[in-house]
């Protein structure tokens, strides 16, 4: 084995956590796969319509939970954690940004969104501006999105799988192959398997079985290890902070694991990532109507500040346990950003934890990841099949090819998936991250525009989002990301690197998206009539019957003839 | 949990209007209103997205002080920042931080919601409810409706 091969190995194997064969916690993962898998062959569907959006009858707290499920992907239950451990106040900025950003959404875009109707990100683009190309963009975009938020969840998987199967290289070798890569990939093929079989429908029944045991698993496991190691008793979301003053200052001390500036930029970020993300997105179209879109986002928020409030906990816990067991937690050595990632996993096996319960909250990791790329895999690869396919491609598509193409494109994005995970050169949080600068950059524009500025046109969308596309590879590759410029070291400019970090550069590239699109739309001609009233119907406080788009509305209107189509 | 369920809450009070089939004469007028009416974020132009708008900048006003307002206080004034918190040990800017900021953004979206329910009420709108939904020209099907029995708790 070459030298690289062995570094890489020891990278990505994290001190201190115990990697074996554990049948009980094997037993636990196992029944869980089984019953997703179970409850996705119960709603197996083959029409695209249940495929898509559930058929759009999802409930308000059920569709929050959902919400809650597929955010709590592995970067919020395994990455933020490790951030916060590793960076202290900066890892605070991923707390807020993906939480407050909430707000945000609901105000400006989710009722608006609802009364849209329309299916997936790429088709409210497409249908706004009337443009395929603009449609086309938004799909690639969308497709980006959850490439690049998936490999932070393939990370996770295969550390956190670790702790439970141990090295199943010793058992079955594969050369070249390290432990966390046989992991990964058993790991993404289970999750690509699934998804192939069932659509939508049974993904969000999935989601909230799948929130019931993650935020279980996790809150759960953060009581008994703050009881078990002393630390805490009934609340640890507020008695941690006791714990504070006797960790290291890294820990707390305000500017120590980033700038200011890195710390607005980032959290400026996640917000208007949050915005703009596709499978967030997509669960607005699943409700009845736009006060339950209103509710829904709000029980969402709810759903997921009980595990962002409690993670910062388990960063403290798992700080104070490994500096006390395994070693200085900053400075060098210091605590790797592998063990950062399993750093609640390790907080419970460090407190002395019964085996079955870390399986447990190592279970919730998995589950967690498992959640989020479900989602995400959903939103690309309706993208393919439904906008770049169904509408470019082969307009007299059939439902059946429709569905074998979302399955085909499913299994090309999770191949991807695998290849660049491989060797990711990230910490999971900030893989993720990457996603949310795109989705804020390239996306929130033009539905916040889209919604809100009924003179924003084709031109200007298009402009934006090329213009947007550009803005964020620039800073991505600079740091080197995806290993392509200099094998993987960037070009490494200090200008870019400082004012444009890759995962805050939202902050700089949104504003200039929206100046494109605004100076674009308005030296150019206005927008259709019809695409005018489409926007000021989302605005209508009218209730809309549940099975008709803004688009209908406006037809009916002008043709007075009821859509041909749906 | 019941007590913010919207099905529970719809207001009741305007005149059932007629949502399968035709539509009254009030709601052609208030549709002919709205699809005329030009969409600006920045000027409002009915007395509803007025109202509407003005719990939105608000909201988000009030938002920006606390998704920003602590790490800023923190850039500005570190020393009276840091102080430990009596009773709960926080450092003062990471529970204002940590605690504050996500429990802020909770309470402004519970605020927000209820805002705008009272608002849907004084202008008289009512959400329609999942029986109401499917207009009579539709056949979407059985299936829908059938998930929706298990759905809604």
């Amino acid at each position: 084995m070459s030298l690289a091969v062995t570094v890489l190995q020891q990278e990505l194997l994290p001190e201190g956590l115990n990697i074996s064969f554990k049948l009980l916690p094997g037993i636990i993962v196992v029944t869980m796969m089984l019953s997703f898998l179970g409850v996705g062959y119960f709603y197996k569907v083959a029409d695209t319509e249940n495929m898509w959006v559930a058929g759009r009858s999802i409930g308000n707290v059920e569709n929050g939970m959902a919400i809650g499920a597929n955010w709590m992907s592995a970067a919020s239950y395994l990455g933020m954690a490790a951030l916060i451990a590793l960076s202290g106040v900066y890892g605070l900025a991923y707390v807020v940004g993906w939480t407050t950003g909430y707000f945000i959404l609901l105000i400006f875009l989710a009722a608006q969104m609802r009364r849209f109707g329309k299916y997936t990100a790429p088709d409210f683009v497409g249908d706004r501006f009337n443009s395929d190309a603009a449609r086309a963009l938004a799909a690639v975009t969308t497709f980006l999105i959850g490439f690049v938020y998936a490999l932070g969840q393939a990370r996770g998987m295969g550390l956190v799988g670790m702790y439970i199967l141990g090295d199943i290289t010793a058992v079955l070798p594969i050369p070249g192959v390290s432990a966390y890569q046989a992991m990964m990939i058993l790991f993404m093929v289970v999750t690509i398997g699934y998804l192939a079989l069932s659509g939508m429908l049974g993904a969000t029944k999935n989601m909230v079985l799948q929130f019931v045991i993650l935020i279980g698993a996790f809150l759960i496991g953060l009581l008994v290890t703050g009881w078990s190691a002393g630390f805490s008793t009934v609340l640890p979301q507020l008695e941690y902070g006791a714990l504070i003053s006797e960790l290291s200052a890294e820990f707390s001390a305000p500017f120590a694991g980033g700038s200011y500036y890195l710390w607005v930029a980032t959290c400026f970020s996640l917000v208007f990532g949050t915005c703009g993300l596709p499978h967030v997105l997509v669960r607005f179209y699943t409700v009845q109507n736009e006060r339950v879109a209103r509710w829904s986002c709000t029980w969402g928020l709810f759903f997921i500040c009980l595990l962002y409030l409690s993670a910062p906990a388990f960063a403290a816990f798992g700080t104070a346990l490994y500096g006390s067991e395994i070693g200085a937690v900053y400075g060098d050595p210091g605590m790797s950003s592998a063990a950062g990632d399993v750093i609640v996993v390790l907080a419970s096996q460090l407190a002395g934890l019964p085996t079955w319960l870390v399986g447990l909250v190592a279970a919730g990791g998995i589950a967690a990841a498992v959640a989020t790329v479900s989602g995400l895999f959903i939103a690309a690869s309706s993208a393919i099949s439904h906008d770049i396919y169904a509408n470019i491609i082969n307009e007299d598509a059939t439902q059946r090819q429709q569905v074998l193409v979302g399955r085909l494109s499913i299994v090309a994005i999770g191949l991807l998936t695998i290849v660049f995970a491989l060797d990711p050169q990230q910490p999971i949080a900030a893989l993720v991250g990457f996603a949310f600068s795109l989705a804020a950059i390239v996306l929130f524009p033009m539905f916040f525009l889209g919604l809100w500025w009924e003179n924003a046109n084709r031109q200007g969308a298009l402009a934006g989002m090329v213009s947007g596309l550009v803005l964020w590879f620039i800073p991505m590759l600079n740091e080197g990301n995806f290993g392509i410029i200099n094998g993987g070291d960037g070009w490494g400019i200090e200008i870019i690197a400082t004012w444009m970090p890759a995962v805050g550069s939202a902050l700089v590239a949104t504003p200039l998206v929206f100046l494109v699109v605004i100076v674009v739309s308005a030296v150019t001609d206005e927008p259709p009539v019809d695409t005018k009233m489409m926007v000021r119907q989302c605005h209508s406080p009218d209730p809309m019957p549940k099975d008709k788009t803004a688009a209908d509305v406006v037809a009916e209107k002008t043709d007075n003839v009821p859509p041909a189509d749906d | 949990m019941n007590e913010t369920d919207p099905d529970e809450r719809s207001p009741d009070s305007a005149e059932r209007l007629e949502t399968d089939g035709g539509m009254t004469d009030v709601q052609r007028e208030q549709q002919v209103d709205y699809l005329d009416v030009e969409i600006n974020l920045l000027k409002p132009a009915t007395p509803f997205m007025r109202d509407h708008l003005r719990i939105i900048w608000i909201g988000f006003a009030i938002w920006t002080l606390t998704t920003f307002g602590p790490i800023t206080l923190t850039r500005i004034a570190p020393e009276l920042m840091t102080a430990t918190m009596p009773a709960i040990g926080f450092p003062l800017h990471y529970f204002l931080i940590a605690i504050g900021g996500p429990s802020s953004a909770l309470l402004l979206s519970v605020w927000y919601a209820r805002k705008r329910d009272q608002i849907d009420e004084k202008y008289g709108i009512a959400q329609m409810r999942t029986e109401e939904m499917e207009t009579p020209t539709e056949t979407t099907g059985e299936e829908v409706t059938a998930t929706d029995g298990g759905v809604d708790e």
